[in-house]
């Protein structure tokens, strides 16, 4: 699955690791979904969205052949 | 910046002060054992040598403990090379079993145990590889 996490990181001027302790997880895990390597749970894609207040569909972009969570 | 406790590191640290203080105990514990295990009636001897499964049970509360605390991609990454190494002992076992007897000798216990590990290890780098 497809996101902006990087883009907006940038723009909130966080690290990963600060992201990943706002969330609540692993550096490696944001890692792998700025990669598009893993696509999270609604859970953790919901946190990630009210950090950078905004909705899940504006940071996350589902993909109907999507085959990347692994 | 609020100061905020990140729960998957928190599980990191209980694990490495949980686990190392487990493996400590084991050593003190198998070494008591074998340095007793002569001295002990023949009726407390099975039971002096199965002491040391005690911390080994702590070292796998350990285990668990972080597995359920940890982050859901890292939670991933352990159950999915756990499920790798146990298939990958399984057919080293069938493997074995099936040449066991006339071809090769019976194999000591320790070996799965060794050999699950070895599995786990490698499991793990290669399945954490692949969300790198």
């Amino acid at each position: 699955m497809k996101n902006h996490l990087r883009v907006l990181r940038a723009e909130f001027n966080l690290s990963q690791a600060e992201l990943a302790d706002r969330v609540g997880v692993a550096r490696q895990t944001i890692i792998a979904l700025e990669a598009g390597k893993y696509a999270p749970s609604l859970p953790l894609a919901f946190k990630l969205s009210m950090v950078f207040d905004k909705p899940v569909e504006a940071v996350f972009i589902p993909e109907s052949s999507d085959s990347s969570d692994g | 910046m609020e100061e905020t406790i990140n729960p998957t590191r928190q599980a990191v640290h209980r694990y490495f002060w949980e686990f190392g203080v487990s493996i400590c105990a084991y050593v003190v514990v198998i070494a008591l054992s074998r340095n007793y295990y002569n001295d002990v009636p023949i009726q407390c001897k099975a039971l002096l040598a199965l002491l040391p499964v005690i911390p080994v049970g702590f070292v796998f509360a350990a285990i668990v403990r972080f597995i359920l605390s940890t982050d859901e991609l890292q939670r991933r990454i352990i159950v999915n090379s756990l499920a790798l190494a146990g298939g990958a002992t399984a057919l080293l076992a069938i493997t074995y079993g099936l040449l066991e007897g006339d071809i090769l000798p019976p194999p000591s216990a320790w070996w799965t145990y060794v050999t699950f590990m070895a599995s786990w290890l490698i499991a793990g780098l290669c399945v954490r590889r692949h969300y790198q």
